[in-house]
């Protein structure tokens, strides 16, 4: 053994050192990442069943799993036409009464169900969808990350700025930071439902009456109209400080000179924040961007503990069609598309921010 | 007009501390909630309206201490509490252990396929964890491992790449010399790895655990779904999302937000001791790309 070390060289003794303290670690990450992924893309294409307790084996079924999760149709909804009068009819306020959706969708050899209904050069029209849920789900996954990554970036770019100046209790401050982003977002998620009771033993709604706006009983968490909005104001409150963290440390990378010339070459502050503070943090916010997007994306955690199963982002109905339907193929099936989803969104992100180019 | 510019500068400095006594407030306000409501009897918790401090209905301050009693007493909860040290304890471990090896080899060394091998613990970092959710449950089958065991491996998917990646920027600027002094000794690699880059990159050891601690403490999905059968390994998260309390008439928001106050105080703490080097951690893998 000793002779045969002896023979190679000191470069090929380093190349194998790295070859072994390499191996655990990809070993580790064969068994819990690639494998697993691997497994996914295949199972979605059968009709696995999730512990089912039998040896069967799962029929292949190709792509039905996401033909059944992404199939879609748009149908002219025709006018009710009245049998007396031959004239198509209206409602009291006078607008035209069309054909139920369900009459109107196909039913074989697949079903559609009404996903929504638009009008178009004053012809209605309704989009069915072989999974309503799911395309609501990604248009629920959709909005929240838009919504929420563009807030807590103003937010958090604002809280950054207010940090970077010089004053007293900085330090408290940016310890203070730190508290919403330690926080368990599950933890976080149920402090908000507490906060957001429909009744007034809940502190919103008993600020908000005190103030005169609502009766007392605001239901954020079951309106249709609030769900949303809530979802996005805690997802807010949780993670705003780690975009103020990230770009914080951006704006501490700026040479205090540049201001100190704009100020000599008399730019006010706004004009120092677009020609110095935006252009040089760049980098800092398009890494804090793909960061913080990648992340709403795969939302978990705040959407089952808050919605459960009255309101799905991507990552719940997975969960929901693995545990709750025991669908395995078209879990997986799930999995994928949002695997798409996000591969997608970072490279778009690359390209347009320029970040692979460093 | 200097008594003017002086108004400004007054008006100013009030916006701006007015700004950040808002900010504070902000973010601590959720937390303080939870503290007034978790020393809340039950009837003090049905009160309307709210109130800003455990009164009674007489507006006597009168504190309770029942709640974190019970969730003491409650064996779920503390065995939530030891199952969630003890996985992210762990997997903190083999993060730090099997990501400094591999930290080590593509910091320091040269071989072959380095730079694929860079690309895939990067591209790793932002793998998303739900999409292995099935596969994960298929492999885990098989491996026939305890469910806190599981979760252990599977956390690895989040903390493994993450002190890899961490561990190897800092590997990369300790001075090639010290090696290569210590080569000239005698030292096999695997002694120069063990008795001197070891020692010096402690501080970065402390900051990627710390994260990858309060990642795997975090953890909500594989945890909720891989104890479904077996809800004696639930983890906080877990226990805290579905908490139905002992006496189960309605959800027993006191309880739970004693248990949040619970398991979020270690966490502030630890956060706030380490500041300057979490902060580190956040920012070195994003900032310097």
């Amino acid at each position: 053994m000793a002779r045969k070390d002896s023979k190679l060289t000191l470069a090929q003794k380093e190349q194998r050192t790295a070859y072994r303290l390499l191996i655990p670690a990809l070993v580790i990450l064969a068994a819990v990442a690639f494998y697993p992924l691997f497994e996914v893309f295949y199972t979605s294409f059968t009709n696995r069943v999730f512990a089912s307790g039998t040896d069967e084996a799962p029929d292949f079924i190709g792509i039905e799993n996401y033909k059944s999760l992404l199939g879609l149709t748009i149908q002219e909804m025709p006018p009710v036409i009245d049998t007396e009068t031959g004239q198509p009819q209206t409602d009291a306020s006078g607008k035209a009464v069309y054909e139920r959706a369900v009459r109107v969708l196909p039913r074989t050899p697949v079903r559609y169900r009404e996903w929504f209904q638009f009008s178009f050069f004053g012809k209605r029209y309704v989009v069915g969808a072989r999974d309503p849920e799911f395309m609501k789900a990604i248009w629920n996954t959709l909005v929240f990350t838009v919504v929420s990554v563009f807030l807590e970036t103003i937010l958090g770019l604002g809280v950054a700025l207010v940090v970077n100046s010089n004053f007293k209790g900085r330090g408290v401050m940016r310890a203070t930071m730190l508290v919403p982003w330690a926080v368990i977002t599950v933890v976080s998620a149920r402090i908000w439902e507490w906060m957001l009771q429909p009744t007034r033993a809940g502190l919103f709604n008993m600020v908000l009456n005190r103030l005169g706006l609502g009766d007392g009983s605001l239901s954020f968490l079951s309106s249709p109209a609030l769900q949303m909005p809530t979802l996005i104001a805690v997802d807010v409150w949780k993670t705003t400080p780690f975009m103020a963290l990230l770009l914080l440390a951006g704006l501490q990378l700026i040479p205090r000179e540049l201001y100190e010339a704009g100020r000599v070459d008399g730019a006010s502050k706004f004009r120092q924040f677009f020609s110095i503070t935006l252009p040089l943090l760049k980098p800092t916010l398009a890494v804090a961007l793909i960061f913080r997007t990648l992340d709403a994306l795969r939302a978990f955690d705040v959407f089952q503990v808050l919605m459960g199963n009255r309101m799905y982002s991507m990552a719940t109905y997975n969960y929901y069609q693995l545990i709750g339907n025991r669908n395995m193929g078209l879990a997986s099936a799930i999995g994928v598309i949002i695997f798409i989803f996000i591969a997608v969104f970072a490279v778009i992100y690359m390209r347009f921010m320029g970040v692979d180019k460093e | 007009m200097t008594g003017n510019k002086r108004t400004l500068w007054i008006l100013g400095k009030t916006g701006f501390w007015i700004l950040v006594i808002f900010i504070f407030f902000y973010m601590l306000f959720p937390f303080y909630w939870a503290v007034n409501s978790s020393l809340k009897s039950e009837s003090q918790l049905q009160m309307t309206p709210a109130t800003f401090l455990p009164v009674d209905s007489q507006g006597r301050f009168s504190p309770t201490l029942q709640n974190y009693v019970a969730i003491f007493k409650d064996g779920t909860f503390v065995r939530a509490l030891w199952n969630s040290t003890i996985v992210a304890g762990l997997t903190t471990l083999l993060a730090l252990g099997v990501g400094s090896f591999a930290a080590y080899a593509m910091g320091k060394l040269r071989f072959k396929g380095k730079k694929a091998t860079l690309y895939l613990i990067l591209s790793l970092t932002m793998f998303p964890q739900i999409t292995v959710l099935s596969g994960l449950y298929a492999v885990i089958t098989t491996l026939n491992l305890s469910t806190r065991l599981s979760l252990i491996l599977s956390y690895m998917i989040f903390t493994l790449p993450f002190t890899t990646w961490v561990l190897t920027a800092f590997f990369k600027e300790l001075p090639s010399e010290i090696m290569q002094s210590a080569w000239v000794d005698g030292a096999t690699p695997f002694q120069t790895f063990r008795m001197i880059l070891l020692p010096l990159t402690a501080p970065a050891m402390v900051t990627s655990g710390l994260l990858a601690f309060i990642a795997a403490w975090n953890e909500y999905i594989f945890a909720l779904t891989f104890t479904t059968i077996a809800p004696g390994a639930r983890t906080i998260p877990v226990a805290i999302s579905l908490f139905t309390g002992s006496v189960s008439r309605q959800v027993p928001f006191g309880e739970i937000m004693a248990g949040a106050v619970v398991v979020t105080v270690p966490i502030v703490v630890l956060v706030f001791i380490f500041q300057r080097r979490i902060v580190q951690g956040l920012t070195a893998g994003a900032v310097k790309g």
